[in-house]
């Protein structure tokens, strides 16, 4: 068993996730972490005599070995490392909602401190592909920027929702980083630079990301599942009640790979197997973990594994020694293999005993009674009947997909579970008729938010109406990805005018096919022609979908839904295996929303600058306000001082209003930059491969040259030049 | 001194029952110990351990589910006679597995716990307590409530017969003959018994009690009057005791005190003080532990404390250093047994999953035919469903011999679940807002991968009556699930007690009709918890109940014809009336009831509401303040600057974190109650208040007492 080579009680918060080590001499490794009242703490037990207080850094009354940065805005992530590779040792990175600094520890200097509109929800600091100098990423709202030491934005490309965690790992395996980005739209986008690589859809949002070795990276989702991918293919995934705060990989065996640490929300740790998932270790601290990290701590030349709580408690773990592995975990391993092994035997006992009386049942007799019904005894033939059908809803109930689970016979369903990933608020949804109502069918309503292909894990109880004990008919059915769209007649609405036109060399019955699959029809559709056309409705907001192939091979997809058009585009292209793909697009009312969205940008920019200035004069107006105030009062003028006093007051009031406004117009501000930067990915997303890439680069040349026009040109054709 | 103690496992048999193992004595000192053991499939097994190995001595064929087994023989001689008890009989078996006695006591309820002295025995029911001797009837007595163990003082010691009977009703009841000598009072369900030290200590009077709630005390059981010599509280909330042995384990003369609980854990306590027992060592098993014996079973000359789990696994926590050389190699080595015992276990899972793949095919053959039925295996759940007294809340433990896959918990009243951090379950619970089947509470608990004991906490709202349902699917093939029914009565916040302060206001209902005895009782169990079934002997009864949450108390006093409900608490009073007169109605019975509602007992109950209700707000006032006040900490360094107060709540804020987060909903449920006292007050005066409701949470909102008596007298 592993105990900590050392234990630290630092007598400051931790907040979560923002924990790093960094050598800022570049010998002396130090803790640093974020704490209460946006202030970051830096433990530095090593050299103690020698520091000194000044500029931000501030040494803390409490203890001599922690000094304090004063950061004066709540501190949204934080990491250390090479910034400058001149420099020879560590800076610190210290993001805000509206900022990144770039912090000079060893000489109480600021490296950069640049102001950053989209925030830094997370922050990796590394070489990303072919540029050479170390980049410090940050992610935001939908954005990626890359600054270098000197706060020169080298990298800049958007992504498709809030940005929760980043890594850099090298994804490809060709030595070279590629930049892993994990978003509350519940996917995980690997970045070759610039260009999007790969994306891996999860089942919620992704906080917490970490490379393991070549090709292979940890995650973590907010609701409690942490796992390991090799390139795509996930290997194993855990889920717990819990949530998992921080993962690090770190090899605890010295078996010369490394394992997946995990930090939980209830302040447990625990060390799994890279490609089973198997604890190998785990230990326990008193409250949530804040963040693991890894250095040589105590200077001995040993690199230790150092977890945090976030009630200020530091454990480090040295790996354990070669001879250790194997029975690792824990000195009693093979009584746990043993009582495992047997545990295992049991089962199939049990299992080889319930064939057993069953088959004694059989031979006694043939007939169910009611009286066998009580004790769930069933005809063996009974079989459950799965059908998913659209149900265009009624007064009470909004249009849905309907899933009707039915049984062969007059056994009766008591219960249905399903568990499935992403449509439901928790994992799974419960049909539970009351006794009167119990009979052979049982009808869930479904409605997926999102267009994602599910699994539905079907658990139904069968038996009789008074039994006690059911059986358990396990069963899967996947719903298919636009399953909330219902085939509909091609007049029965106006047909969109937004569209996307492209061409492809594909057979009509491939794309036939495509559409047999990722829709939920009553019927298989078949067509001999060479052009086909089919309408359908969603059953979110009736609005129309309308799908076109003519003989030479265009397709044509109107619909009003930009994100549905890019869904669509996407999934087709990867059905049929097409690698690159450009589009002609129009989507006028969503182009005019985006043209109100950046002239809005534009508005609030200049209210804030307007707003910025205005506060600056008040404070002057204060200090001069103040001034006079005291005077009068040392002067004995009460009379003046109260008035001065009361417009002082005033003064205030007005200020406190105005930063009323300033939040909103900010709030304004950010939403409006979001919808701009998901318009760019939205409109990359209708493209696929080289054109996708080529539409992202060009729309961003368009905005940093602020031209609207041409924006909105590449957003429909795809290029900027005509 | 610090005690070391490794875990071996030697064997399972089939899931046991609460005091089904013993160590048979031998004759020499240190010698092996063979254990015996009863499960419920009626198999008794008895083995001894030879190299590491289990070696049978003798096993019995399957039968009725044996219920206790206990060692007996001559008065004075080496007490390895085995008797069991299963079903209304009770068989003897030599140490050798020779039937010896077979003895069908003709008891219409199977036995539930049974004790040999000599050439007496004695068996309980239900309720009903037998006195044999050599098989022959002596006496009888019907107890109030159900009996949970019994044992009779050492005969040689005392030279008279001395049953003493623990029963549900959380008492003692100490018997002479067919008669009562005595009862006295223990703060929980005594769910064992047990002789101090082995034989009732010195004086031979001396008798261990363990509750279901996890209290554990000793009593000293004289003549005339029982004297508590002392008790030990459930202060770490862990589960109810299941077994107790005294036991020299740490080897230093005095025998400590073993102790298994339903969750699992083991506990050894020892005397260093004299009197009262200290906790020295803990080791948790994953299931509960239903016997325990101290004894010397693996190895000669190491002593170890064998118990056995509801699984049926027999293992011991021996004193045998473990001895593990960590070899120059990678591979540790295994020791030899330990490795043939792996093969062998390998080789066993290879030859049955062969086995099993065959009858699996057939299984699926079988489905093809239409006159074949399929059965559902029967799985045996160990459940436990209690109202906790320190807060309020009911737990649900349920523990089955394999591991659970999922649980499905259904209700059809409103209750609420709190999160319980033994459990790794992952939960889900479903919105029933808008649920079309008259469901409250839907919620899924997807297990971890060996999990074979769940434990839920729920928290329930009196007056709000209906039926929780619990399907548990365990992880067996095929699949199937089984349904565990729990009752939440209306008035599920009430415990037992046996005394109530006579001197507080009393509202009384009064019922009349024409109701028999039986019925009337019925009517009680339907409404309050911990009231036996069965219709109590004589002509009249009185139970007392004290509301867990409020302390406030109801007496119930009823005979055929007429019942007095009292209570201090008007709501306890209104959900009464509105049930009762539900049930009669039902059953189309002619009730008359009225109430006598004593003003004054509305402010009596504010009154004990208050100090509550007021400790509940400075909690959540002092939680909020604290990350203000340590973020000014940090800013100033100390904390000198602080008045006394803040610099407090600084000092003890992990203790208030604490207490605030273990009663989370405790100010939602006090101003529920509160609003429900409010309607119910004028409710009894004819009056609608619903729509000051309002008004009533505003006042609560920022509290204060005198405020909230003058709202409660001038309102309407």
């Amino acid at each position: 068993m592993l105990v900590p080579v050392f234990t630290l009680k630092l007598n400051h918060k931790i907040l979560p996730r923002m924990v790093a080590l960094g050598r800022y001499d570049g010998t002396h490794p130090c803790l640093t972490a974020a704490t209460q009242a946006g202030k970051v703490f830096i433990h530095n037990p090593h050299a103690r005599s020698q520091r000194v207080s000044a500029n931000r850094l501030v040494l803390s009354a409490q203890d001599s070995d922690i000094s304090l940065l004063n950061i004066n805005e709540a501190v949204s992530c934080l990491t250390a490392g090479v910034l400058n590779p001149t420099l020879g040792y560590d800076s610190l990175l210290v993001g805000t909602q509206t900022s990144l600094l770039a912090y000079d520890v060893h000489n109480n200097a600021d490296l950069f401190y640049e102001g950053v509109p989209d925030g830094a929800n997370a922050v990796v600091l590394g070489t990303l592909g072919d540029i050479s100098s170390p980049l410090a990423i940050i992610g935001g709202n939908c954005s990626l920027q890359g600054f270098n030491h000197e706060g020169k934005d080298l990298f800049w490309t958007v992504t498709g929702d809030n940005v929760r965690s980043l890594a850099l790992c090298d994804f490809h395996g060709d030595g070279k980083n590629e930049l892993l980005v994990g978003s509350d739209d519940f996917d995980i986008r690997v970045f070759k630079e610039d260009e999007i690589a790969a994306e891996i859809s999860e089942t919620e949002a992704v906080t917490a990301l970490t490379p393991m070795c070549t090709c292979r990276f940890g995650y973590a989702l907010s609701n409690g599942t942490v796992g390991v991918y090799d390139k795509m293919a996930r290997y194993w995934r855990i889920k717990s009640k819990n949530q998992a705060v921080s993962i690090y990989a770190f090899d605890l065996n010295s078996d010369g790979v490394n394992e997946l640490i995990t930090g939980w929300s209830n302040g447990k740790v625990d060390a799994r197997n890279d490609r089973t998932g198997e604890v190998i270790f785990k230990d326990n601290f008193a409250s949530s973990i804040a963040g693991i990290v890894q250095g040589d701590y105590r200077m001995d030349g040993n690199t230790q594994l150092i977890c945090c709580s976030v009630d200020g408690e530091v454990r480090g773990y040295l790996p354990g020694n070669q001879e250790m592995k194997g029975s690792f975990a824990d000195s009693t391993a093979e009584q746990d293999l043993i009582r495992e092994l047997s545990q295992k035997k049991q089962n199939l006992l049990l299992e080889l005993r319930n064939y057993e009386e069953n088959a004694k049942q059989v031979e006694l007799n043939t007939q169910v009674t009611e009286m066998d019904g009580q004790r769930g005894v069933i005809p063996a033939n009974t079989q459950l009947q799965t059908t998913l059908a659209v149900n265009l809803g009624s007064d009470t109930q909004s249009a849905h997909v309907e899933l009707c689970i039915s049984t062969s016979n007059d056994t009766i369903i008591r219960a249905a579970l399903i568990f499935a990933e992403g449509i439901f608020e928790g994992e799974s949804h419960v049909v539970h008729p009351n006794l009167q109502n119990v009979s052979s069918r049982i009808k869930v309503p479904l409605t997926p938010p999102k267009d994602v292909p599910v699994d539905l894990h079907i658990k139904a109880f069968v038996g009789y109406k008074n039994s006690m004990q059911f059986h358990v008919f396990e069963l899967t059915r996947q719903l298919p990805r636009f399953a909330m769209y219902t085939l509909s007649k091609p007049d029965s609405a106006p047909e969109p005018r937004s569209f996307v036109k492209f061409t492809i060399s594909e057979r009509v019955q491939r794309v036939v096919m495509w559409v047999n699959q990722s829709f939920l029809l009553t019927e298989e559709m078949e067509t001999q022609s060479t052009s086909f056309q089919v309408r359908f409705t969603s059953l979110r907001n009736a609005g129309q979908l309308c799908i076109k192939m003519n003989s030479s091979g265009e397709i044509s997809i109107g619909t009003d839904d930009i994100d549905l058009a890019g869904d669509i585009i996407q999934s087709m292209t990867s059905f049929l295996a097409i690698e690159d793909l450009q589009v002609e697009a129009d989507f006028p009312v969503y182009f005019e929303e985006l043209r109100k969205a950046l002239i809005k940008v534009d508005e609030s920019y200049s209210v804030c600058q307007k707003l910025t200035t205005n506060m600056a004069d008040s404070s002057n107006f204060i200090r001069s306000m103040l001034v006079r105030a005291e005077d009068s009062r040392l002067m004995g003028d009460m009379k003046n001082m109260k008035r001065r006093y009361m417009e002082l007051y005033n003064l205030n009031k007005d200020l406190l209003s105005e930063y009323k406004i300033r939040c909103t117009n900010h709030t304004e501000f950010l939403n409006n930059l979001k919808a701009i930067n998901q318009a760019i990915q939205r409109a990359g997303r209708l493209r696929v491969g080289k054109p996708k890439m080529q539409v992202i680069a060009a729309c961003r040349d368009a905005i940093k040259n602020d031209n609207i026009n041409m924006l909105f040109r590449i957003m429909r054709v795809g290029t900027a030049s005509s | 001194m610090e005690l070391s103690l490794t875990r071996v496992d030697y064997l399972q048999v089939g899931v046991t029952s609460q005091k089904t193992m013993k160590l048979l004595p031998t004759s020499g000192r240190k010698a092996m110990q063979k254990v015996v053991i009863g499960d419920q499939d009626g198999v008794v097994t008895c083995f001894g351990i030879k190299k590491g190995e289990p070696v049978p001595v003798f096993k019995t064929l399957p039968g009725e589910k044996i219920a206790r087994l206990e060692l007996g023989g001559a008065l004075n001689t080496l007490q390895e006679k085995i008797f069991v008890a299963s079903g209304s009989e009770v068989r003897g078996f030599t140490k050798r597995g020779k039937q010896f006695l077979s003895f069908d006591t003709n008891l219409t309820e199977s036995i539930k716990a049974m004790y040999i002295s000599g050439a007496d025995l004695f068996l309980c029911a239900s309720y009903i307590y037998n006195h044999y001797c050599d098989c022959k009837d002596q006496h009888y007595y019907l107890s109030g409530d159900k009996i949970n163990d019994v044992l009779c003082l050492p005969v040689e010691k005392l030279s008279c017969i001395t049953p003493v009977l623990a029963c549900q009703d959380r008492v003692l009841r100490v018997l002479q003959g067919s008669d009562l000598l005595y009862e006295m009072e223990v703060p929980g369900p005594p769910s064992v018994l047990a002789l101090n030290e082995g034989n009732g200590g010195d004086s031979g009077e001396d008798v261990l009690f363990g509750t279901s709630d996890g209290k554990i005390g000793l009593i000293q059981i004289s003549a005339v009057s029982p004297a508590e010599k002392w008790k030990i509280e459930n202060e770490k909330k862990r589960g109810g005791i299941l077994c107790m042995d005294s036991f020299d384990i740490v080897g230093d003369g005095v025998k400590e005190l073993l102790i298994g609980r339903d969750d699992g854990i083991l506990e050894i306590y020892n005397f260093e003080n004299a009197n009262s027992p200290v906790l020295r060592h803990e080791y948790a098993f994953s299931e509960s532990v239903t016997s325990v014996q101290g004894g010397c079973v693996g190895k000669e000359g190491y002593d170890e404390i064998i118990t056995s789990t509801y699984s049926g696994w027999v293992s011991g926590l021996t004193t045998e250093p473990l001895h593990r050389e960590c070899g120059s190699g990678d591979e540790v080595k295994m020791s030899h047994e330990m490795q043939n015992k792996i093969l062998s276990l390998r080789n066993d899972l290879e030859h049955l999953q062969v086995k099993v793949l065959e009858e699996r095919e057939k299984y699926q053959l079988n489905s093809q035919s239409s006159t074949a039925i399929s059965t559902v295996p029967t799985f045996s759940i160990n459940d436990k469903f209690t109202l906790n007294r320190d807060d309020a809340s009911y737990s649900l433990v349920l523990e089955v011999q394999t591991a659970i896959d999922t649980v499905l918990l259904q209700c059809d009243v409103p209750i609420d679940l709190k999160d319980v951090d033994k459990n790794s379950a992952v939960v889900s619970v479903v919105d029933c807002e808008s649920e079309p089947n008259g469901n409250f509470l839907l919620a899924t608990y997807r297990c971890q991968a060996n999990t074979t004991r769940l434990e839920l906490k729920i928290l329930s709202i009196e007056g709000r009556y209906g039926t929780l349902q619990a399907y548990v699917i365990p992880r067996v093939q095929p699949k199937t699930c089984q349904v565990q029914q729990y009752q939440i009565k209306p008035l599920s916040l009430h415990q037992r007690t046996h005394c109530i302060d006579p001197d507080r206001p009393m509202n009384t209902l009064t019922l009349k009709g024409q109701f028999s005895f039986a019925e009337v009782h019925s009517w009680v169990v339907f409404c309050l918890p911990e009231v036996p079934e069965k219709t109590p002997a004589g002509e009249s009864i009185s139970f007392y109940f004290q509301n867990t949450f409020l302390d406030t108390q109801l007496e119930c006093t009823y005979r055929k014809g007429e019942g007095y409900f009292k209570s201090d608490n008007i709501s306890t009073i209104s959900i009464l009336k509105d049930v009762l007169s539900k049930e009669a109605t039902k059953r189309k019975i002619n009730l008359s009831i009225s109430c006598d509602i004593n003003e004054a007992s509305v402010n009596h109950t504010l009154k004990l509401i208050h100090p509550k209700l007021e400790y509940q707000l400075m909690l959540a006032k002092k939680v909020e303040l604290i990350d203000a006040l340590r973020e000014l900490q940090t800013h100033e360094g100390n904390t000198d600057f602080l008045i006394p107060e803040y610099r407090n709540i600084v000092e003890e804020a992990e203790q208030l974190l604490k207490e605030h987060e273990k009663q989370p909903a405790s100010l939602e449920r006090l101003y529920g109650m509160i609003t429900d006292l409010f309607i119910d007050k004028f409710k009894f005066k004819g009056t609608n208040v619903k729509t000051k409701v309002p008004l009533l949470l505003e006042i609560l909102g920022s509290y204060d007492q005198d405020t909230l008596l003058a709202f409660f007298d001038s309102a309407a």
